[in-house]
């Protein structure tokens, strides 16, 4: 097989390790760190998914202790600094590999970038798209939310009397803690669905993933405008 | 591959130190007066010399004009950034200092870059002569919270000095490298480095040797400076208002005040009380501050008595503004400050009381003092150093990114592409097409901060992606963007149609191009040259010298009557071909009649040495017949 063909080929595949021409595991390239017989650091070989990088399945539920473990023992074994004596190109691959697991660990540690991601992966969602339109049925509560902004706003920039101000911060502060409460209502019911995903591989629990997610985007975003208000 | 030593390259002082690998120490490197700090202060002469350092602090008094300090808080910045603070330098900034700022000495003109690489020439220089050779390697620690264009900045200095800048460390984290912690404990550590010139709080969770930054924050324009300013203000309006004389007006007095001002703030660590005293009209001073006979106040003195309370009443809105920072990094890293295990202080800064007691509000425990606040960052710097050169396998710092990283989408908003605080080296990379038929370049513009709209944010960098001319939307260039282990953005594109990968050029909105920094190696490497002759030739001196004085004392031993006369005379004539060789600047000369005198005494050293082990060995036994 050429090297071009090799390369272009995916998981299952055997591949040469560059160094010592020793054949890797059938594993997909990217979870390939090193070579089982010479230890050389290996090429990520294209396109890197984050589950396959730490030998995951592709599923939601998660133990984060694992995780942590693996991305430790990676970071041990792959960062620049254990490298720094070394040639051009295992250094190289050093710094590719290490950035694609700080990157792969950052983003599976978090359940919201984990459902995200996979979503992607999945072809459900493109690149940063999320929905920035009010739940309907939070339309009441965020109109209101928006105008004790307005108003707290208004005072700010007239200089108003410091009882008026503290009275709006406080109702300010009571919306906040209404809306953070939703927000980990939002959460709850995110991680509730990930079963049904990741033991049936069910596509709609990915939709409805999806919807999940804009609402918790939304209440974010709301309550961190809230909350930079409050602090400024 | 050859040493690295760490650098801590500070807005007041610097400091150069290494590790010894035996012991896995580090130690700061001193000059021959036993000091480890060098002012990062340079100074320059009429003639054209360059003086670095303490002589060059004592110019501050004389030639303010020609001399910079706090170079630092100008890495990396545009005149834009710093127009405030260029009002308390005394030097001055030449025309055309947008994107770089271009400090004019006496005519000549040099960016902060190439002061910094200055004082790194001077710690290279120190570093060369304790080791006897040359060094060219080095990690320099910047502050944590140090952008893209800072970190470059101190990059380039590194490499106008003749330094490989292997590596850039954020200062806290260096600092909590050399606090020792027990490596083998479990500890969420507070590391508040509150400098000369910046200020940074990281949090970092320690884990069997793995040093794991969790979130970092700061304020690269907050530090002892804006103290010394700010107590400079104070006492130049009272003046003003004793005296009718403004002080500011008289560069070479106004620094004489400065130094005033901050022997006191020093004082006022240790006690509760400082007296300031400044003569108006004094004579060309002498370094560190005027000395004034005691008990006499002339009418053109300001005599004045500081407490600390007045003092701490003064500072305690810029002491206030580090604590914002605090508690975002606390809510950053997920944590509250109970939580925290140990918070260790870092900078001159905190030798200040209310600092102290400030930061021991914050977090509800007593910090850690025990290390040399100046010199905890330059011992980190070192054993990173060490780490690097494959020593230290016990240890691994895992650092962040201080600022997200974005780019310019439509109407001036900012894609985060990578979130602060994200472990570093980081990556993320986007997908770029074309919006109109045969359009060839597509703009990128990347930008560093956390708000919501370009212009709140940093610059970073802008650059035009060549693209093949082909109908809208059909091109599709993969642009990755990569923060390596220094902190520092590169960005590649790669055609998804051909699979063709290139670098991109990025040209920094502040700061240096590759060719501009060429070309200042280019003007420093012949000074470069001349400073390493002059070392070599003072170690070939010293070397001599001392085995001429060696050779005269052994010759006058009762052993060196065993030599033959042929012997002794190679010795003398040896001895005569040194002396007549020092006399001259001839380093290979120095050098091959060193040699030669070494060979003629190898006998005469033997002999000597016999003696000295047969008497070591007699020593042994007598102590062993006592036991």
């Amino acid at each position: 097989m050429s090297q071009r063909a090799m390369k272009k080929s995916g998981a299952g595949v055997l591949l040469a390790c560059w160094e010592c021409r020793g054949a890797l595991a059938g594993v997909p390239p990217a979870a390939n760190h090193f070579c089982d017989q010479c230890g050389k650091v290996q090429p990520l070989g294209g396109e890197a998914d984050y589950f396959s990088f730490f030998r995951l399945p592709r599923r939601l539920g998660l133990d984060p202790a694992q995780l942590e473990k693996q991305f430790h023992d990676l970071s041990w074994k792959l960062h620049p600094d254990r490298f720094h004596q070394a040639g051009d190109y295992e250094r190289s691959l050093s710094l590719e590999r290490t950035a694609v697991l700080n990157d792969a660990y950052r983003t599976l540690r978090d359940p919201v970038s984990r459902v995200e991601y996979l979503l992607r992966l999945e072809g459900v969602r493109k690149d940063g798209e999320v929905k920035q339109q009010a739940p309907a049925d939070l339309l009441e509560e965020v109109f209101e939310l928006n105008e004790y902004l307005e108003e707290l706003r208004a005072a700010k920039s007239a200089g108003g009397d410091a009882r008026a101000l503290d009275d709006l911060r406080h109702r300010l502060e009571k919306t906040r803690a209404a809306f953070q409460e939703k927000l980990d209502a939002v959460l709850a019911e995110l991680t509730a669905q990930f079963s049904a995903w990741d033991e049936r591989g069910d596509r709609a629990a990915l939709v409805r993933l999806s919807e999940i997610l804009n609402r918790h985007s939304y209440i974010r975003n709301l309550v961190r405008n809230v909350t930079e208000e409050l602090e400024s | 591959m050859g040493r690295i030593i760490g650098i801590d390259l500070g807005t007041t002082y610097s400091l150069v130190a290494y590790t010894e690998p035996e012991t896995g120490r580090p130690r700061c490197l001193p000059d021959e007066e036993g000091r480890t700090l060098v002012p990062s202060v340079v100074s320059l002469e009429e003639s054209g010399a360059v003086v670095v350092g303490w002589p060059a602090r004592e110019r501050l008094l004389r030639q303010p004009e020609r001399t910079v300090y706090s170079v630092k808080r100008l890495m990396g910045r545009g005149r834009a950034d710093v127009a405030d603070e260029l009002k308390l330098f005394p030097f001055r900034v030449a025309p055309g200092s947008e994107s770089v700022i271009q400090i004019d000495l006496g005519g000549k003109v040099f960016t902060p870059p190439e002061v910094s690489a200055f004082v790194l020439r001077e710690l290279k220089r120190r570093a060369e002569k304790f080791f006897g050779e040359e060094v060219t390697r080095a990690v320099i620690t910047v502050p944590a919270y140090f952008n893209d264009a800072q970190r470059q900045a101190t990059k380039d200095a590194g490499r106008i000095a003749g330094l490989e800048v292997e590596r850039l460390v954020n200062e806290p984290t260096a600092a909590s490298l050399a606090y020792g912690l027990d490596k083998h404990q479990r500890a969420l550590i507070a590391v508040y480095d509150f400098g000369g010139g910046t200020f940074d709080i990281s949090i970092l969770r320690l884990e069997e040797g793995l040093f794991k930054v969790q979130s970092t924050n700061g304020d690269t324009h907050l530090g002892g400076d804006d103290i010394d300013n700010l107590l400079l203000e104070k006492v130049r309006a009272e003046i003003r208002t004793r005296f009718q004389v403004e002080v500011a007006d008289d560069a070479d007095r106004y620094q004489v005040l400065r130094e005033a001002v901050i022997a006191a703030k020093h004082e006022l660590s240790e006690k509760e009380h400082a007296p300031l005293r400044f003569a108006l009209d004094g004579p060309s001073a002498s370094f560190p501050s005027t000395p004034l006979r005691a008990g006499r106040a002339s009418r053109g003195e300001y005599v004045r008595e500081l407490t600390r309370a007045e003092f701490e009443s003064w500072i305690a809105p810029i002491i206030e503004r580090t604590l914002a920072p605090c508690r975002m990094a606390l809510k950053d890293a997920g944590v509250k400050p109970e939580q925290i295990d140990e918070v260790v202080l870092v900078g001159g800064s905190t030798r200040i009381p209310l600092v102290r007691r400030r930061v021991q509000e914050l977090f509800g425990r007593q910090p850690h003092t025990e290390l040399n606040p100046d010199e905890v960052v330059a011992l980190g710097a070192a054993l990173q150093a060490r780490i690097l050169e494959g020593g230290l396998k016990d240890m691994l710092l895992l650092d962040v990114t201080p600022l997200s990283l974005g780019i310019e989408t439509m109407g001036g908003a900012v894609a985060k592409i990578i979130p602060r605080n994200a472990t570093i080296p980081a990556s993320a990379a986007e997908m770029f097409t074309t919006y109109a038929d045969k359009q060839t370049g597509v703009e990128i513009h990347v930008v560093q901060g956390e708000r919501e709209l370009v212009r709140d944010c940093r610059s970073l960098a802008r650059f035009t992606l060549r693209v093949p001319p082909q109908p809208a939307g059909l091109p599709r260039v993969e642009v990755k963007f990569l923060i390596d282990a220094n902190g520092i953005l590169s960005v590649t594109a790669r055609d998804l149609r051909t699979g063709e990968e290139r670098s991109v050029e990025v040209k920094p909105s502040y700061g240096l191009t590759d060719d501009e920094v060429e070309s200042m190696i280019l003007e420093s490497i012949e000074h470069a040259e001349a400073d390493f002759a002059a070392v070599q030739l003072l170690g070939a001196r010293n070397e001599a010298e001392t085995i001429l004085r060696a050779t005269a004392r052994a010759l006058t031993e009762e052993q060196a009557r065993e030599l033959s006369g042929d012997e002794r005379r190679q010795i003398e004539s040896a001895r005569a071909a040194l002396e007549a060789a020092l006399r001259t600047d001839d380093y290979k000369l120095i050098r091959q009649r060193l040699d030669e005198l070494n060979q003629a005494t190898h006998h005469l050293a033997e002999l000597l040495m016999d003696t000295a082990v047969q008497t070591a060995l007699k020593g042994k036994r007598a102590d062993e017949v006592k036991l």
